[in-house]
């Protein structure tokens, strides 16, 4: 394969004027073509490793991928993962049950150990935000989930779920993530969603489905991560 | 037809492009040969010319022939080839160091008629410096001719060295081990062979021309095992007299220089001075190859006294022959005072202890000038490899490294720089291959500076800055002027935190209001050595580049320090 100037200065990771200045000094092998420099990348490596040079290459391969998975929206993460109305349960762990033997896109075989977690972060450390809001989450994450989901349970009877603010609990959202990144960003989606005073007065007039969905979207678009 | 030439072409790249060597030992003696004939003309002419000028030394008007020498060679010097005066070492070892061995063409035969008529009239200087000169000038063009890189074209600089040396003393071997000890500084794979063909194809030009080589023909020796103890007694002294010889050159050129004569004026002063000396004690003139050779051969007749006397009066001359405007190198009169003072040694010796059983005087005055060759130019190498070519075999070779090594030892420990080196240091033009000021010469702002950089607006209000940070990751925003895009500051996201987190903040502050405008920039013009200086001292990890009031990038310790290491691993490999 063949290189240029500016090809050997990317994958090298140095200035053009530095290789060109290599060249004018002879250190690197080079093929002049009339006025410009053209190097061979496999003569390259080889002169590099029988002179005991590293190079350091940026391989396309080993590129350190920065974004490699796509951020998924709230909007699409709350699809994922359902909208559940009329959830019975007269305490925290009751209600969690509840929840998640509602939740179909946990597989059935999960579900206790899932409920498990659950009840233990809340021993650790309330979830409920305050304003009659609740997120509760493992602190593991679950790789065995394909996509990131945010399940939104309507409670029938609020709980007591020792929130910050005192105030019973009647909405939950359930994130449960495979990935930490994924979970932190959703995390992030929501509580700049749940500091809208009027997104909370809606979400406790109980929307519906496709008004929930279309209500995120409108908040996100004003919070593009 | 089109496999022919892709075959040739492949051919061609891979003998010549890719590897070079076959191209650089070509390249190489042709340099060696072309600087031997350089040489060896010089020789001759200069032999022929004192020849000529032999029978009018007796008469009393004679002191003014070097005047008029040197005259004539500084006039030539300043006004016809406008090059400095001097030996033109120093030059060539900076070129070689930090301009990858450039040398103008003029070079390769300006010095030859400057000392031609420095030395020619009587002046106290060597051939061999302007030889060097001339051989690396040599090498330098045919590298640009063949249109070569640095890298070949130092090498060939060294073959040029090389050749003129072995030509002119018909030693290879010290050739190539001057080219490469003093010359190159580093001792390379690719560098010795094509070196050490071109010192042997320059001495055999000078022995092709001069068959019968009437300096320092081939003498037997007969040096004992008794004579290692007098010869550290003659170390010590030859290191003695090597530094006084570095330090008169040295002082005599300062104060030449800080006098306001006229350049013409001090070379008659220079001259003449010399002239005089030359009167008294004839051993003092020109190149005084003749006066070593009587000496080795024993055949010197000076009485002890005079010995004493001639081993300063020789300094005194060289340093008015150099300091005040002659044009010659330090090699030669090097060998004369070494040999003078071996021979004063031997003498004294005799008297002291009349039964010791010690080799013959000339024995004494070889190990004299190694001595002197190591003590002055540090170059130990170069001083045992030159007797011991000189002397043909290995005889002497004990007590010559014994000379040679405590010699180079103690006037390194009273003059850390060798006379060569001294100039270059003073100048902070010293720069050997691998050293710290080498790579930082090297490497210059523009190919260190990170770019693309998001600015932002002096205008822009805090809270529009906290959301380009959320999707940045960049630790420094150059703040610039709205209309005029100029540099007005820098916000660093260190400083700023307590703002940053202090959401009562966004809306009441702009950023002209939170940035730094006292952080030191620097420019694309800065040399590196500067900027990590100012860095250093005020404690910086990061700079911004500021290049007529506009801002061009960064500048960060991160990455000097990944450049510096790749920059040293280039300039270190072997290849």
């Amino acid at each position: 394969m063949e290189l240029s100037v500016f090809d050997l200065s990317k994958q090298l990771g140095v200035a053009q004027d530095t290789i060109e200045r290599w060249v004018r000094q002879g250190k690197l092998p080079v093929i002049k073509k009339g006025r410009n420099y053209r190097f061979d990348a496999k003569e390259l490596k080889k002169w590099a490793s029988n002179h005991n040079i590293k190079l350091n290459f940026y391989d396309k391969k080993n590129m350190p991928q920065k974004e490699r998975l796509s951020v998924i929206p709230l909007s699409v993460a709350v699809q994922n993962g359902g909208v559940y109305f009329d959830i019975q349960g007269h305490d925290v762990n009751s209600a969690l049950q509840s929840s998640i033997e509602k939740i179909s896109m946990i597989p059935d075989d999960f579900k206790s150990d899932l409920l498990d977690r659950l009840i233990e972060r809340e021993k650790a450390l309330s979830t409920g935000i305050g304003n009659g809001i609740a997120i509760p989450h493992p602190r593991e994450q679950l790789n065995y989930l394909k996509n990131p989901l945010v399940s939104v349970c309507f409670l029938d009877n609020p709980v007591d779920y020792k929130a910050l603010d005192n105030k019973s609990v009647s909405v939950l959202f359930f994130i449960l993530c495979p990935d930490l990144k994924m979970h932190l960003h959703l995390l992030s989606a929501l509580s700049f969603c749940l500091r809208d005073h009027k997104f909370i007065e809606f979400l406790k007039s109980g929307p519906d489905y496709a008004g929930l969905i279309e209500k995120i979207e409108i908040i996100q678009k004003t919070n593009p991560i | 037809m089109s496999k022919i030439k892709h075959f040739y072409k492949n051919l061609y790249r891979r003998l010549f492009q890719l590897d070079d060597r076959l191209l650089l030992i070509i390249a190489g003696s042709i340099a060696g040969i072309c600087s031997g004939l350089a040489a060896v003309a010089l020789r001759l002419s200069l032999e022929s010319v004192l020849e000529i000028l032999h029978p009018f030394r007796h008469y009393g008007w004679a002191f003014i022939l070097p005047a008029v020498g040197a005259l004539l060679s500084s006039f030539y010097l300043e006004k016809i080839a406008r090059e400095g005066a001097g030996h033109g070492v120093p030059e060539v070892i900076y070129s070689v160091s930090r301009y990858g061995g450039i040398l103008r063409f003029r070079s390769s035969y300006s010095r030859l008629i400057s000392s031609f008529l420095t030395i020619g009239s009587g002046g106290s200087a060597g051939p061999e410096a302007p030889v060097v000169m001339s051989g690396s000038a040599i090498g330098s063009n045919i590298a640009k001719f063949l249109g070569l890189n640095d890298r070949q074209r130092i090498t060939l600089v060294g073959c040029g060295t090389a050749g003129a040396i072995a030509s002119i003393f018909n030693a290879p071997i010290a050739g190539m081990v001057f080219a490469i000890e003093v010359i190159l500084g580093e001792w390379k794979f690719v560098n010795i062979i094509p070196i050490a063909i071109a010192a042997v194809a320059g001495a055999q030009v000078s022995h092709a021309i001069i068959p019968d080589q009437v300096i320092f023909n081939h003498l037997p020796f007969q040096v004992g095992g008794a004579d290692i103890l007098p010869s550290l007694g003659l170390a010590v002294v030859a290191a003695m007299v090597s530094v006084l010889f570095t330090k008169v050159l040295r002082q005599t050129g300062k104060i030449a220089k800080k006098s306001s004569l006229p350049f013409w004026a001090r070379a008659i002063i220079g001259g003449s001075t010399v002239g005089i000396i030359g009167m008294f004690m004839p051993v003092v003139l020109a190149e005084g190859y003749h006066s070593i050779q009587s000496m080795i051969s024993g055949t010197f007749s000076m009485g002890m006294f005079f010995v004493f006397l001639a081993v300063f009066a020789k300094i005194f001359a060289t340093a008015m022959t150099l300091g005040w405007g002659g044009s010659g190198g330090i090699f030669a009169p090097c060998l004369v005072i070494g040999s003078l003072t071996g021979v004063l040694f031997h003498k004294m010796l005799i008297i002291l202890v009349p039964s010791f059983g010690c080799a013959s005087e000339g024995a004494y005055a070889l190990l004299g000038m190694t001595g002197l060759v190591s003590g002055v130019m540090q170059a130990p190498l170069t001083g045992i490899f030159l007797i011991v070519e000189i002397t043909g075999g290995y005889e002497t070779i004990l007590p010559l490294i014994v000379v040679s090594s405590i010699s180079s030892t103690m006037s390194h420990y009273i003059e850390p720089a060798s006379f060569y080196f001294k100039e270059l240091i003073e100048r902070g033009q010293f720069l050997r291959p691998g050293t710290d000021a080498r790579i930082l010469s090297d490497l210059n702002i523009r190919e260190l500076i990170e770019t693309g950089f998001v600015k932002v607006s002096e205008n822009m209000v805090f809270r529009k800055f906290i959301e380009l940070l959320k999707t940045s990751d960049q630790n420094f925003f150059p703040v610039i002027e709205d209309g005029t895009q100029e540099y007005k500051g820098v916000i660093q996201i260190s400083t700023i935190r307590k703002f940053a987190l202090d959401p009562g903040m966004y809306d009441m502050v702009f950023l002209n209001q939170i940035m730094d405008t006292n952080v030191l920039t620097a420019s694309l013009e800065n040399d590196l050595q500067e900027v990590l200086d100012m860095m250093d001292i005020n404690h910086m990890d990061s700079m911004p580049v500021v290049e007529n009031n506009r801002f061009v990038g960064m500048i960060s310790k991160t990455r000097i320090l990944d450049l510096y290491r790749r920059e040293l691993i280039m300039q270190t490999s072997d290849h």
